[in-house]
């Protein structure tokens, strides 16, 4: 099954009237289970959320929430009363979410996820150059010699807060799993050379977060989704899939995902990952491309014998000028999925 | 040789503070500016470059150097105003309307400014309007342009329309690039070349010029 409801989405007549209205949006997710036969109700994949309701706490509209930036450190008590979530009013498209997700725990038939983007994910959007921060961080300069750096820690602290009353939220509407979205975790943020050099940034600012997010799901009985489409090394895998033990462990299209298997206990699913942001040409990526892809992914996972949903590497955005080309693509994906393997 | 200049290692090795007493102690010496960026600067990012392309670098050392480049940039761009020397070629940048996504702009620009371009950063989210203003105005030989979202790309298309109309298309090389973005997207849209990674952008300008003045 691709992450598809942006997709199904965009046939509805107002797609945004419909992004932000509950009882549509819950229609439009159920629709998405139902065309790929899953039982997994994947919601939209809108990692904007957290930060529209982590800067109405601050007084940002949700407007300008998207091209906000903290640029100086912030004052304690200011972290305080964002960590805390105080005068918290959730935006449209929240609440939205969170109504589709009550309407999808009513059907018998399907498994109501939710969806988050991860805490370091969201620290790295609240600040305009999170790389250089964290490279810094991880060259060894402290938060008292930089005011960068102690930003990075600063946004880290109150998106860790945010993530955490997203997924508390859509628990209490009935999410039994949650997918958590971490694609900023990966070589573009996190210096491989660094980390062999012996810097604990990738322990601190993803997994330290991700753990206590973690302990929050099993507390409540939700299921963890890890999803993490940025380029990874395997160290990264490892902790994914070993420390944090989701239940499906989602990669991106880079990845091969037959290799990850040796580093992935067997409980934990494998999803993905075809190469689905290139589904919009049919220059780079041809039918008869998509479909010697898929046939090599299924055989393989099956020739190592993990667990495996075929899926997409990310989601399945909808493009005006490509919609045929995606779907016929999404469909070519499927159509092999569904053929029994020749050995 | 370059590689023996403090100011080549500390950019090399990211370090801003002293990549900063470099410039100041070379210039203090009697260093021309315009010999501190091309005989160190420049060569020491190229090196950059070529350790990202061997993925010993990955995109924070990249950063770290960039950082420590500007910083040194800053004390030097001054004087070349005043002596009235300019860099040679100037690139406008930008992340297309509606792409809110920096980072590889940002790298992308910074590779140049340290390639020895001077680099008009139009930020996120630009305008085609924008880009054939900054062109209007500026003036530069290179438009780049990134995309990261598969539904932001054709903005990229909308920018070459709107240099064809304002009849500037044929002053300027353009160059995309952003993660959905291919070779055959750049020649579908009618751009001039395509490039994968920041660490390459340096060279496919540099012969994108090289075949212009051939």
């Amino acid at each position: 099954m691709p992450i598809g409801a942006d997709l199904v989405l965009h046939e509805e007549p107002d797609p945004e009237q419909a992004r932000n209205d509950g009882a549509a949006l819950g229609r439009v997710i159920e629709k998405t289970a139902r065309r790929w036969a899953t039982p997994l109700a994947i919601p939209l994949m809108d990692l904007r959320l957290e930060k529209a309701d982590l800067l109405a706490c601050a007084g940002v509209p949700a407007s300008d929430a998207e091209k906000y930036h903290f640029t100086s450190p912030l004052h304690e008590c200011t972290i305080a009363a964002l960590c805390a979530g105080q005068s918290a009013t959730l935006c449209r498209g929240s609440i939205a979410r969170d109504q589709a997700l009550s309407y999808i725990a009513s059907l018998p038939d399907l498994v109501p996820v939710g969806m988050a983007i991860g805490p370091f994910s969201l620290g790295s959007r609240l600040m305009p150059d999170p790389i250089t921060a964290a490279a810094m961080a991880g060259s060894g300069v402290a938060p008292e010699d930089s005011d960068e750096v102690r930003l990075l820690w600063q946004c880290l602290r109150i998106a860790e807060a945010a993530v955490q009353r997203s997924v508390r939220s859509q628990i209490a509407h009935g999410a039994r799993a949650i997918m958590i979205c971490e694609p900023a975790a990966c070589t573009a943020f996190l210096s491989p050379r660094q980390l062999k050099a012996g810097s604990r940034l990738f322990e601190q600012l993803v997994m330290e977060p991700n753990l206590r997010l973690k302990a929050v799901l099993d507390a409540a009985g939700c299921d963890l989704i890890f999803h993490d489409c940025g380029e990874l090394i395997d160290l990264m895998v490892e902790a994914f899939a070993n420390r944090l033990h989701p239940v499906i462990l989602s990669l991106g299209g880079s990845r091969k995902l037959w290799e990850d298997a040796r580093l992935v206990p067997s409980d934990v699913v494998l999803y993905g990952n075809l190469p689905t942001r290139s589904f919009y040409s049919d220059g780079a990526m041809p039918v008869d491309e998509v479909l010697r892809r898929t046939a090599e992914l299924v055989a393989n996972m099956k020739a190592c014998g993990h667990p495996h949903i075929l899926g997409s590497e990310c989601d399945v955005l909808f493009v005006p000028e490509a919609r045929e080309a995606i779907l016929a693509k999404v469909d070519a994906m499927m159509a092999v999925a569904a053929q029994p393997i020749l050995s | 040789m370059a590689q023996e200049s403090a100011l080549y290692q500390a950019i090399v090795n990211g370090n801003d503070k002293q990549a900063r007493a470099a410039t100041e102690e070379a210039l203090a010496a009697g260093v021309a500016p315009m010999d501190l960026i091309q005989q160190s600067m420049v060569p020491a990012m190229d090196e950059v470059g070529r350790l990202f392309e061997a993925q010993d670098y990955f995109v924070p050392e990249l950063l770290l150097a960039a950082r420590a480049m500007k910083g040194s940039l800053e004390l030097i761009k001054p004087l070349l105003s005043a002596s009235g020397q300019k860099m040679a070629i100037r690139v406008v940048i930008g992340t297309v309307k509606g792409d809110l996504h920096d980072i590889g702009k940002n790298i992308v620009a910074s590779m140049l400014e340290g390639g020895g371009f001077e680099v008009i950063d139009l930020g996120t989210d630009v305008s085609p309007q924008s880009f054939v203003a900054a062109v209007e105005k500026r003036q530069p030989q290179i438009v780049c342009m990134s995309a990261l979202l598969t539904v932001t790309m054709p903005a990229m298309k909308l920018v070459i329309d709107a240099l064809k109309t304002a009849g500037l298309r044929t002053q300027v090389k353009v160059l995309i690039g952003g993660a959905p973005v291919t070779m055959q997207y750049a020649q579908e849209i009618g751009a001039d070349a395509y490039c994968d990674n920041a660490g390459a952008a340096v060279g496919l300008v540099k012969s994108l010029l090289a075949k212009e003045a051939a």
